[in-house]
């Protein structure tokens, strides 16, 4: 049996970014730019092609933690789920940058719309000539239609981020419960939305870097790692803000238990999708589906094969099984860590081995732009946490639900 | 039938509506479901009597029709060139779609703590162990040579031969084997507290044997209580990738293989999807008839039809959503077969068949956004019934137009059932029938320990939230 | 672990515990709470439902059921791993669709199967079996009110084997919301299982062995009576068998020949220039009317070449193809085919040519079966080309073609 506690008790806590955000605001920012121009000149000067590729993945990475984000706030809602309550306002503000990410797509865009076919080979019109499996669908993938998409995709995750915001510390300030209905209201399409929309920019912007290749599960796939790595950037933010001694009282270790829980879930729902996948695909020995895997088989991509298998899979599975480490918040830390890592790997894997013209070597694995491009993203997206954070309290804190989340015991 | 339960109010956003309706007490929840499998025999509700007449009757088709196809051949049926899996291979599907339900309300639901589940998750696990029963049925007699259906299992035989691991159809077998173990094991283990309080409540002495023997000397102890919740736990976290693993390896039998429409990745989920869809309709079908006959509608609500409605939208919306992402990547892919199978499932010889599809699937349960449909019985008893036969012909849409209309037109070919194919699907709701009309007369058909653990205490003031109606302790405000 | 005394066994005073009874979860957990502070040991409390907090209340300690679930998923992960091994690499090692003997992705299904279902069993009968289920006998079935233990009413019962039990009872009286105590007496009927369950079991364990013992008697004996068929219809079925008897032709036998002069489709071979490359026994000279040879014949004769006749004559003709040079290279004893360039074969007429690819030549076999009888004048054509090749100049490429090869020097 739940019992309530008195949500009036979050009024004692430190619930703000408070002094440090600016410092945190600005610092990311110095950070975020600074990289952005290392990686730009290191790009214009150096490899263009692995530019374009890192950013991609950085973008990628960062991307999909805030539509993980976005989802989780959605499924919450239209589950009328209590227990989440004090986690949720992080969500929804990483769900919230999703515009700022869209600005982040410009150092991939603008050169494909300069006509560029160093990214997205499709571009290439030389190389669409030679493949006559490209020419039905060289309408769809064309530049202008490519760049509507995406616009389209940012479109829609902006305004359905911006609602739940909205209307949730819409909550803050008057403490109607009629936000709350909202909010429940806009879930269960937003998520129909959501899945739609994830689907297609996926497949565009990352399926379709290998376009002669095609996975109907490529969706779920990209989306079930969003939400692994939604929930271990959960599982560290509250951390760090309880380090620093914000919501001390509000987020207790059953609250990280649950979001261990997940995160141990969706480590396994990854699992399944990409073993559906890559069962499926090994064995029907179709030609052009193993080329996804032939390509990411041999040389250092095969042992990132390995890594994400044992990574992703194998190691947190064993790591996370156990209770006592879903409660014991440095083991559940490590792992929240190591999973980001390995999410990171997983969109590297998924963006780098893509070579299509023949005899071209594999690129290499790591790569110094790798790291300015993450740092360039990474920064400006946690600047932009910390700027939409605001004044803002961290917690939905007059939720209908809180007290049931406050007073929150894991069985 | 009435359409809205009374004691439905119009709810708040941020309420939590009890879990039943009405007062209840611990007494009052124990004599409800108790007195459904107490009368004695002589004294057999004529209702009951006439549906197991009918339902047993069914059954009867159904073994005249095994007998028929054991003693003559699998050429009874219709399957034959190029369909050689034709309705079996449907009809177990379907069953074991069906039987994904009860699995997912019993594990999944509990460990999401949807407290909602405890009123309908006997009844739909009963519901999952009767249809993987029909469905093991059909690769059972589909075989052929019936006496030598113990080959699919590996036994050390005289010919010193092992089954082919590599095949997806061996999976099957450990899969569906594995499926009603477990859930058969979850099902009585659930029941093993209940079954005591029915030999508790016994007032003859076969009922009181016949309970004790099954409920094991169960007393209640909080020592056996403290590892039975531990168990229970265990096990639902074990049913459920179970419960994805089954269904994912039905697809897989039809994905390893080359043949367009089947071979595409997205199988494994879009099966199970469908799977609990399809499991969430049966569940409404039989549970709308038998909470009214059976006077359970204090402990199964509106509320708990509804959230099962909202699941039946959410599932068949990601089914709605395969179909198109598979129609995408037809297209996509540049494969001319598989672009042509598709639209040859649209608008060829079977398009009557992919239309019913998609509108019981994807149409029908769309009506299940507005409240008003939710919580209508006729509405949602049509859209469920809409969604059974949807289902049923989402399998034979995948298993026949791929098979009748493969690489080379010449040997295209069209499938037509035999009056055996029909009467023995129509012969294994008989089974399914029988079976669970069984159940609800002797065995206790609502987890009544697991819904009183999840009752507000009576007349305890920690109670999470009062009857319906009353106040509550507002959040809002809070400053 | 539920102490316990063998029926008819216990202490002279013929009390087997001292039972309280409650109607409220929250009394039982309050009393639960006093009896364990006064350090009892042998009791129990007993409810109709887990409640919650009970376990604390009543300082139990955690179950070791989780481990005995682990080394039931682990023991059924291996085993399947090991059973999939062993059967289909050792002991009936066959391929099948082009996958290796041992194929991880394919046994991936059932180790996974296998390790839920030897975790269920351990977690279902390790629940049972720690639990000291089944007990059929219990003292407390004795008490009229016990029998609400499992509807409606919470009790506590403090057995006799307590050291502490002579202030049981003191204790329990004085608890808040102890409906009532009393003693529960010693079980004092029969043990013997009743005789319905004995002959049941008896009987149904008889037959259940039943038909071991007839498959062990089938295996053991030997039968001069035919043997018996399951189905018939397959093993006899309304059809003549070659070679038998069958009255209903003047002949008796059931085999038909064929009418005279049939011919099978497409085995009508009157055309002699065309089937044999002769004209009236002497060889043809040039294609048979009804071929034309053009561009094509010569691509397809190409083909043709290529496939059946290069990988001993080489692709240009000379003898020398990849499976001479292989021999040649391993010193086998080769006989060198023929140099279709030399003088002795360019004499030859199309038709002989045609006659050898059809009949065969010394070492050279029949290719009849192989090659259809267009594609064998489409292989000669092409080695007429190649036979005029060997020996052309500059004046036999068209004036157009020439200047390439003068550009390509002495390629």
């Amino acid at each position: 049996m739940q019992h309530s506690v008195d949500p009036s008790v979050i009024f004692g806590e430190n619930r703000t970014l408070g002094p440090g955000r600016r410092k945190l605001m600005l610092g990311a920012l110095g950070v975020g730019v600074v990289a952005t121009a290392a990686s730009i000149v290191l790009g214009l000067a150096g490899d263009g092609q692995r530019f374009q590729r890192a950013w991609l993945v950085s973008l990628a990475f960062f991307l999909t933690l805030s539509l993980g984000s976005l989802f989780f706030v959605a499924i919450n809602h239209v589950t009328r789920a209590g227990w989440s309550i004090v986690v949720r306002r992080q969500a929804e503000l990483f769900a919230s940058l999703l515009p700022l990410l869209a600005l982040l797509t410009l150092p991939v865009l603008v050169p494909l719309v300069l006509g560029s076919g160093e990214l997205w080979i499709w571009n290439d019109h030389a190389w669409v000539e030679g493949h006559h499996h490209m020419h039905h669908k060289e309408g769809w993938l064309s530049m202008p239609f490519f760049v509507v998409r995406v616009a389209i995709y940012f479109a829609i995750w902006t305004r359905l981020a911006r609602s739940f915001l909205r209307n949730s510390l819409a909550q803050d300030a008057d403490g109607a419960r009629v936000h709350t209905g909202r909010n429940q209201r806009l879930s269960a399409p937003a998520l129909l939305l959501f899945a739609l929309s994830v689907s297609f920019a996926s497949f565009d912007l990352l399926m379709s870097l290998d376009p002669l290749w095609f996975s109907t599960i490529y969706g779920v796939y990209i989306f079930a790692g969003a939400t692994l790595g939604c929930f271990a950037v959960l599982i560290l933010t509250s951390m760090l803000l309880q380090r620093s001694g914000r919501l001390e009282h509000a987020i207790t270790t059953d609250h990280y238990h649950d979001l261990g829980k997940f995160m141990f879930a969706f480590v396994v729902f990854w699992a399944y999708i990409a073993f559906s996948q890559f069962m499926l695909i090994w064995y029907g020995d179709l030609p052009e589906e193993t080329r996804f895997f032939a390509n990411r088989a041999t040389g250092v991509w095969g042992d990132a094969s390995y890594a994400l298998l044992f990574g992703q899979f194998v190691v947190p599975f064993a790591g996370l099984l156990s209770r006592h480490v879903k409660r014991n918040k440095p083991a559940l830390a490590f792992w929240a860590v190591w999973i980001l890592v390995f999410h990171w790997l997983d969109m590297q894997w998924l963006v780098m081995p893509n070579e299509l013209h023949e005899g071209v070597a594999q690129p290499a694995l790591f790569h110094v732009l790798d790291v300015t491009c993450l740092l360039a993203v990474g920064g400006i997206w946690v600047a932009g946490y910390a700027w939409l954070a605001r004044e803002r309290s961290l917690v939905p804190e007059r939720d209908p639900y809180l007290g049931e989340s406050l007073a929150f015991k894991n069985v | 039938m009435t359409s809205i339960d009374p004691t439905l109010v119009e709810e708040r956003p941020g309420d939590r509506p009890p879990i039943l309706d009405g007062p209840n007490d611990y007494a009052s929840v124990t004599e409800d479901v108790c007195r459904i499998a107490e009368p004695p025999v002589t004294q057999t509700p004529k209702g009951w009597l006439m549906g197991f007449a009918l339902a047993s009757t069914i059954l009867l088709v159904l073994g005249a029709m095994v007998a028929h196809l054991f003693l003559t051949g699998v050429g009874v049926w219709g399957n034959r060139s190029p369909v050689f899996w034709g309705w079996p291979i449907v009809n177990f599907v379907f069953w074991v779609g069906i039987g994904h339900a009860g699995t997912l309300i019993s594990a999944i639901l509990f460990l999401f703590r949807q407290k909602w589940r405890t009123s309908i998750n006997r009844f739909a696990e009963a519901m999952t162990i009767f249809a993987v029963m029909c469905a093991g049925l059909f690769p059972g007699i589909h075989v052929g040579r019936v006496w030598l259906a113990y080959y699919l299992f590996p036994i050390p035989n005289q010919m010193q031969m092992w089954p082919n691991f590599r095949s997806p159809l061996l999976w099957d077998v450990f899969a569906v084997g594995t499926y009603a173990t477990v859930s058969l094991l979850f099902w009585y283990m659930g029941m093993i507290p209940d079954l005591a309080t029915l030999r508790d409540r016994a007032t003859s002495k076969v009922r009181r044997l016949a309970y004790g023997i099954f409920s094991l000397g169960w007393t209640g102890s909080n020592r056996q209580w403290h590892r039975f919740e531990r168990a229970y736990l265990i096990l639902a976290a074990l049913a459920t990738p179970l419960v994805l693993s089954v269904h994912s390896v039905v697809s897989f039998d039809f994905a390893v293989a080359q043949l367009p429409g089947w071979h595409t990745t997205i199988f494994p989920p879009y099966f199970v999807a469908g799977a609990i869809f399809s499991g969430f309709a049966m569940v409404v079908t039989l549970m709308v008839p038998a909470r009214q006959f059976f006077g359970l509608k204090r402990i199964v609500t509106v509320r708990h039809l509804e959230a099962m409605n909202k699941v039946i939208l959410a599932t068949g919306t990601m089914v709605g959503y395969a179909y198109g992402m598979e129609f995408f990547i037809s297209w996509y892919g540049g494969n001319p077969a598989e672009t042509f199978t598709f639209v040859n499932r649209a608008f060829g010889p079977y398009a009557w068949a992919y239309w019913i599809m998609v509108s019981c699937n994807v149409l029908a349960p769309q009506v299940f956004w507005f409240k008003k449909a939710r919580t209508s019985i006729p509405i949602m008893m049509v859209v469920a019934i809409f969604v059974n036969i949807g289902m049923w012909f989402e399998r034979f849409v995948i298993t026949v137009t791929s098979l009748s209309r493969d690489f080379v037109p010449s040997s295209w070919g069209y499938f037509s059932p035999t009056w055996v194919d029909v009467l023995t699907l129509i012969g294994s709701f008989g089974l399914f029938f029988t079976l669970f009309l069984l159940f609800c007369r002797f065995l206790p058909t609502v987890a009544m320990a697991e819904v009183k653990a999840a009752m507000p205490e009576p007349g305890h003031g920690h109670a999470e939230r009062p009857p319906a109606g009353g106040a509550e302790p507002a959040p809002e405000g809070g400053r | 672990m539920n102490p316990e005394h063998a029926p008819g066994q216990g202490p002279e005073d013929g009390v087997h515990a001292v039972v309280a009874e409650f109607s409220h979860p929250h009394d039982l957990a309050a009393a639960c709470e006093k009896v364990r502070d006064a350090g009892f040991t042998r009791w129990d409390a007993y409810t109709p439902f887990p409640v919650h907090g009970l376990d604390d209340a009543m300082g139990i300690k955690p179950t070791i059921l989780p481990w005995v679930v682990l080394a039931g998923g682990i023991t059924g992960c291996g085993g399947g791993l090991l059973l999939q091994y062993w059967a289909n690499s050792i002991a009936y090692p066959f391929i099948i669709s082009g996958k290796p003997m041992f194929s991880i992705p394919a046994n991936v299904p059932i180790m996974f199967e296998l390790t839920i279902l030897l975790s269920a069993f351990a977690a279902f009968f390790g629940n049972l079996l720690m639990g000291g289920l089944p007990r059929f006998s219990n003292p407390l079935f004795r008490m009229p009110r016990f029998r609400r233990a499992t509807s409606d009413r919470f009790f506590i019962s403090i057995e006799r084997s307590d050291p502490r039990f002579a202030e049981a009872k003191a204790l329990l009286s004085g608890l808040a919301g102890a409906v009532v105590v009393e003693e529960c007496p010693v079980d004092t009927s029969s043990d013997e299982i009743p005789r319905v369950v004995r002959y049941t079991g008896l009987t149904v364990g008889l037959l259940a062995l039943a038909p071991f013992f007839l498959f062990f008697t089938a295996r053991n004996t030997t039968s001069t009576e035919p043997q018996f068929h399951v189905v018939p219809d397959m093993d006899f079925q309304p059809k003549y068998k070659a070679q038998t008897e069958n009255d209903m032709f003047a002949d008796g036998r059931a085999m038909r020949l064929p009418v005279a002069g049939t011919v099978a489709r497409g085995e009508l071979r009157d055309d002699e220039h065309l089937q044999d490359g002769t004209i009236d026994g002497v060889w043809a000279k040039d294609l048979p009317p009804s071929i034309t040879g053009d561009a094509a014949f010569m691509a397809r004769g190409r083909e043709v070449f290529a496939i059946y006749c290069s990988v001993c004559h080489g692709l240009d003709g000379r003898g020398d193809g990849l499976v001479t040079r292989r021999a040649q290279q391993k010193g086998l004893s080769w006989v060198r085919p023929t140099d279709m360039l030399q003088d002795t074969v360019r004499v030859q007429d199309i038709g002989q040519l045609y006659g050898t690819v059809k009949n065969g030549i010394r070492n050279m076999p029949s290719y009849a079966a192989q090659i259809g009888v267009r594609d064998r004048w489409a292989a000669v054509y092409y080695v007429r080309a190649l036979q005029r090749a060997g020996y052309a100049s500059l004046d036999d490429v068209p004036p157009g073609e020439r200047a390439k090869l003068e550009k390509k020097g002495d390629d």
